[in-house]
């Protein structure tokens, strides 16, 4: 579409902002290496000393982009002035749809999730959706690639309650596929291929997404008004987590992440990038541009994109349509990851995903914004690397000081000896120019909520505010060693050709336990205290400056299972620490998920759990004939295969359904023949220990 | 669990035991129906009548031929009456990935050694069918 067209004048503006922000950051970079450089003792190898410096020089480099990136939100959000804010496109008009063409395709794709959750987050944005009244302009697709028999089959009763209770048959759709093909992308790209040319527009939300109806509604309109547009991202607010880390996570995320988004907005303009979620995409140039390609070869950095929204973005770009942030635009939230662990995880799926961009950080025709931000996604993991080696071979340096003898003359011919130089106020400028960069944004972050509340009432006031950032910047201290490990062991293992599997994001509060604590954690707690041992008896003296690392690697898994636990987090939020507004005073849109997650369950006669999918669709008339209606394949397979199948419900009427994998029990839910004769053959069982083992035998005769 | 309703039910031959067996069976697949109260027990007391104290499996076997009859087995319908179906009609589109070019300078060396022959050497000859 806007392929050959005339430049727009965002594109220059964009471009200028950015060499501002090159000259801004570089011009600090080089003093600040220059003063490493001068502070580092001559003793050491010049290899030694270059490599300190260029690591000290990136990492410089990192942190000051985001420190100016957090000063240019700070005065969009004060100046209030942006003439390139997208918003404003939909400034002034009603909260309708003009074009009856312009159809928006709500996507939900889920795997292996919590189903009450899924459904719960639908109910709360079908609603949302119907009270704009534009609903008849959405439909809504939960999208499955679930692998556990029992939550497809739930997936399936639920999906189909909902309908029920909301009339939403024809409007709230469920697919179910076959294989996993690309993940969430394939997933994505699926639905696309099959209904993507009866939507203009599509939202991808995650399983724990919610949107509201309004935010929605001016999404499109914005799209409508300017069809330059490929992807509108907006920036969600992250809730509902009552664990101290995500209540943590939840608060910077209020607090600083609105001057992110501001100042990413201000350097990328129409080249921002699209995270995967909460967002709404112009579907058909998507359809043409952005189907993603297997990357050649073999190993971690090859296959299926992982991290896709980074490169669809880069696709979408590359076609000539723009990705805007819609910074100020509210009423989009999302769930941040309940425990340490948890975000470890989700930090292993991220960390593969992202170092597989540097093989598509020189592919033609991607803007360089794009190239920067894959940069970027490779630094947030390779930076712990970074980190860790620059802090061990300082450590090294500093054994390296007191074991050998200092050499005053290093060159035989030389008259003078060379002798050490210590320049402190040197060195305390250096470390005082870095903290500030590190934690400056962070108290910038109070300004905007102060000039928009003096009293900072939903932040529990001015004081608990402070404190909060306070106490959040030293809990970020203790955990940073930790996650810098492991991402620097992910690096690693990435490169060493270690591949990751598709694990379900843990999405409740049910915390950390010890055992799961020490299984995580062992390896850095030994790290730490080998590490702090050896310093300490060595050199004593140095001891305490890298003593807050090892400390924290040293007690990683006391500090899992406390950050991971709701009953410290609720101490917290009761103390008036790390409160959000969402804490303060509840949007209705999450209170309706709260009372739609609290929906008592319909009336279930057997005595056995709901979550019993398989149990239920082999048992229960009810769901047995749904998922046999919802099999498309009524036909029979190869006669190996229906023989293979006859085996396998032989051995569930001999055994019962315990004894089935859940390999044989998927076969026997993809088999509609052959569930029909099960579901036949087990309501006539007449051995009642065998009746029992498939519920048929009231728990009182049990 | 309830019992079977006593009203013009003759005193059923047979155990107690293997009567209460097939009674819990059979009411508990037309509990699960979500039949409406009465039919559901109608049913229930027609097909034990009619299985007699045989065995579950005739009671069951009883019972779907008599919810099979009153059109109570044709799975889960929609408003029309048809088969339900969670999805949409399809409407196929296209979606293919377009080749990235991951090592431009790769390419175009290749573009640039092609031309250089082109030039040297004339347009590469491939006539096979000469």
């Amino acid at each position: 579409m806007a392929d050959g067209g005339p430049v727009p004048a965002w594109r220059r503006t964009g471009s200028r902002r950015r060499l501002l922000l090159l000259f801004i950051v570089l011009i600090p970079t080089i003093i600040s290496s220059n003063t490493m450089a001068r502070l580092l003792p001559d003793r050491g190898s010049i290899l030694l000393d270059t490599f300190l410096v260029a690591v000290f020089t990136t990492l410089f480099a990192w942190i000051s982009v985001g420190f100016w990136t957090s000063i240019a939100g700070l005065v969009i959000l004060l100046t209030k002035k942006d003439a390139y804010r997208v918003s404003r496109a939909c400034d002034g008009l009603d909260l309708s749809i003009a074009d009856r063409s312009a159809r928006t395709a709500i996507l939900i794709p889920i795997y292996n999730e919590e189903v009450k959750r899924v459904i719960a987050g639908l109910r709360t944005t079908y609603h949302s959706v119907r009270e704009t009244g534009s609903l008849e302009w959405f439909d809504f697709f939960l999208l499955s690639d679930t692998t556990d028999p029992d939550v497809w089959v739930e997936e399936e009763e639920a999906w189909h309650r909902f309908c029920i209770e909301e009339s939403a048959f024809g409007r709230v759709f469920y697919r179910k596929r076959t294989s996993n093909t690309k993940r969430k992308s394939g997933n994505v790209a699926d639905f696309c291929r099959r209904w993507g040319k009866s939507y203009r527009y599509m939202a991808v939300f995650d399983a724990d997404s919610i949107m509201t109806g309004e935010t929605l509604v001016r999404l499109v309109q914005i799209m409508e008004a300017r069809p330059d547009i490929g992807i509108l991202q907006t920036p969600p607010k992250a809730v509902n987590r009552e664990t101290l880390i995500a209540r943590v996570q939840q608060f910077a995320n209020h607090v600083y992440g609105p001057l992110l988004a501001a100042g990413l907005h201000f350097w990328q303009l129409g080249d921002a990038q699209y995270c995967g979620h909460n967002a709404l995409i112009r579907v058909e140039p998507f359809m043409k541009h952005c189907e993603l390609p297997r990357l050649p070869g073999k190993g971690p950095l090859s296959g299926d994109i992982l991290s896709h929204d980074y490169v669809e973005s880069a696709l979408m770009c590359r076609a000539g349509y723009g990705i805007w942030l819609t910074y100020d635009l509210k009423g989009s939230w999302e769930e941040t990851p309940p425990t340490l662990i948890d975000e470890l995880k989700r930090d292993r799926r991220w960390c593969q995903g992202n170092l597989q961009h540097t093989r598509l950080l020189f592919t033609r025709g991607f803007f360089p914004a794009h190239r920067a931000l894959f940069i970027n996604g490779i630094l947030s993991y390779g930076s712990a690397l970074l980190w860790l080696i620059f802090l061990t071979i300082n450590s090294a340096q500093a054994i390296s000081e007191v074991l050998f003898e200092p050499v005053y003359m290093p060159i035989l011919r030389k008259f003078l000896p060379e002798l050490p130089v210590w320049r402190p106020h040197w060195a305390i400028s250096l470390l005082g120019s870095t903290t500030l960069l590190l934690f400056l944004p962070k108290f910038l972050g109070a300004f905007p909520i102060l000039l928009a509340d003096f009293k900072a009432r939903l932040y529990g006031g001015k004081i608990r505010l402070f404190l909060s950032i306070l106490l959040e910047v030293v809990l970020s201290m203790i955990l940073t060693p930790i996650r810098m490990v492991f991402h620097s062991l992910f690096v690693v293992s990435t490169l060493l050709g270690k591949s990751v599997g598709w694990g379900t994001q843990s999405r409740d509060d049910r915390g950390t336990t010890w055992r799961e604590a020490l299984r995580a954690h062992w390896w850095g707690s030994l790290l730490g205290i080998g590490w702090g041992a050896v310093v300490y008896w060595i050199t004593p003296s140095f001891f305490w400056w890298i003593s807050p690392i090892t400390f924290s690697l040293a007690l990683s898994a006391p500090i899992s299972v406390f950050t991971g636990r709701a009953a410290v987090g609720r101490l917290f939020r009761k103390a008036g620490l790390f409160l959000i507004p969402e804490e303060v005073e509840l949007p209705p849109p999450l209170r309706a998920l709260e009372d739609n997650l609290s929906r008592p369950d319909p009336f279930f006669p057997f005595p056995f759990s709901r979550k019993k999918g398989f149990l239920r669709a082999v048992v229960d008339p009810l769901v047995h004939s749904l998922h046999t209606s919802l099999l498309l394949r009524f036909r029979r397979g190869a006669p190996s295969r229906e023989r293979a199948r006859d085996r396998i419900v032989e051995k569930a009427l001999a055994c019962g359904p315990d004894s089935l994998t859940r390999k044989e029990r998927m076969a026997l839910l993809r088999a509609p023949h052959h569930l029909r004769e099960l579901h036949r053959k087990v309501w006539r069982l007449g051995d009642e220990k065998a009746a029992a083992r498939w519920g048929l035998v009231p728990p009182e005769k049990k | 669990m309830t019992s079977i309703p006593e009203t013009g039910m003759s005193t059923p031959a047979g155990s107690p035991d293997e009567w209460r067996y097939s009674r819990d069976r059979v009411l508990l697949y037309v509990r699960a129906l979500d039949l409406p109260p009465f039919r559901g027990l109608d049913l229930a007391v027609e097909s034990l009548k009619a299985a007699g104290p045989a065995s579950v499996s005739e009671a069951m076997r009883k019972l779907r031929e008599l919810l099979a009859e009153n059109g109570l087995d044709r799975g889960i319908l929609d408003e029309e009456g048809r088969h339900i179906s969670s999805m949409p009609s399809l409407n196929r589109g296209v979606m293919v990935a377009e080749p990235l070019d991951r090592v431009p300078w790769k390419s175009a060396l290749g573009r640039f050694l092609r031309r250089w022959r082109r030039n040297l050497f004339g347009p590469w000859e491939t006539n096979g069918h000469a």
